[in-house]
């Protein structure tokens, strides 16, 4: 059914775009440790079309693996702003830069999620 | 496995933490920039130094940061010329402490920043769960 496939989309993304702000958090925090490499999510687009081993969801009442998107994390971002003495590659500005990203993002989806809920009221109440 | 948002809280957090430690060894640093020794050639205050490392909280599956050494600076103290000092030496030498004002305040001002940083990841955080809950009211 094509409605909630979408529905389904837009909880999967936010919750790639939680794992992403962790992500982000944990790069921040540990942005005075000695030799720390800065993480970061492989793209949503990349994960989403993974055939990897995940558990498949065919029915509404399956479980699904409601944290593997942890799994998709890139240990060493190659693409690091800049690198320090010690060995550490955070960047503050970068991460501020990739947590307004994420903040952007999640309010996009949770802007389409609401408009599709108001839709779905809509039929209903017709 | 706790939920991601409630991880990136607990990092950042443990991240505050460490942050001010850092901050608290930076100003007993400046406070004791002249505590000499009470004894003739007695020794100074050592600075102090504090170092970071990485920390898994595996029951939630999150990076922290915790305070890894707090250590002292072997480097040379200053000594001056100083006969009526109660800690002078035969020749009226005082050692002085090796702490170097302008280099506490850098780093006073990049434990702030990173401080700053965090803080904000809090806020950042916090946002993101007020969207969420905000979808409530729709």
């Amino acid at each position: 059914m094509v409605p909630l496939a979408l529905s389904l989309l837009a909880s999967s993304q936010a919750r790639w775009l939680a794992a992403r702000q962790k992500t982000i958090a944990e790069n921040v925090a540990q942005s005075d440790t000695p030799g720390f490499r800065a993480a970061d999510l492989k793209p949503f687009s990349e994960v989403l079309n993974r055939t990897g081993l995940g558990m498949a969801a065919t029915n509404a009442g399956h479980i699904v693996d409601a944290n593997r998107f942890d799994k998709a994390i890139v240990k060493r971002d190659a693409h690091s702003w800049d690198i320090t003495h010690s060995g550490n590659t955070v960047s503050l500005d970068e991460q501020m830069l990739k947590s307004s990203e994420v903040h952007r993002a999640y309010a996009l989806n949770n802007a389409i999620s609401r408009a599709f809920s108001r839709m779905m009221t809509a039929s209903v109440k017709a | 496995m706790v939920e991601p948002l409630q991880a990136a809280l607990r990092a950042a957090s443990s991240a505050l933490e460490a942050q001010s430690t850092r901050i608290r060894v930076v100003s007993e640093n400046v406070a004791n920039a002249h505590s000499t020794g009470a004894t003739p050639g007695d020794d100074p205050y050592r600075r102090k130094t504090i170092s970071f490392g990485e920390e898994l909280a595996r029951a939630e599956g999150v990076r922290t940061v915790a305070v890894r050494s707090i250590g002292r600076d072997p480097t040379a103290f200053r000594s001056v010329h100083d006969p009526g000092h109660p800690a002078a030496d035969q020749r009226g030498f005082v050692k002085l402490p090796n702490v170097d004002p302008i280099l506490e305040l850098a780093d006073l001002r990049e434990a702030n920043r990173s401080y700053q940083a965090n803080v904000q990841v809090v806020r950042q955080t916090r946002e993101l769960f007020t969207l969420t809950i905000d979808l409530l009211k729709a």
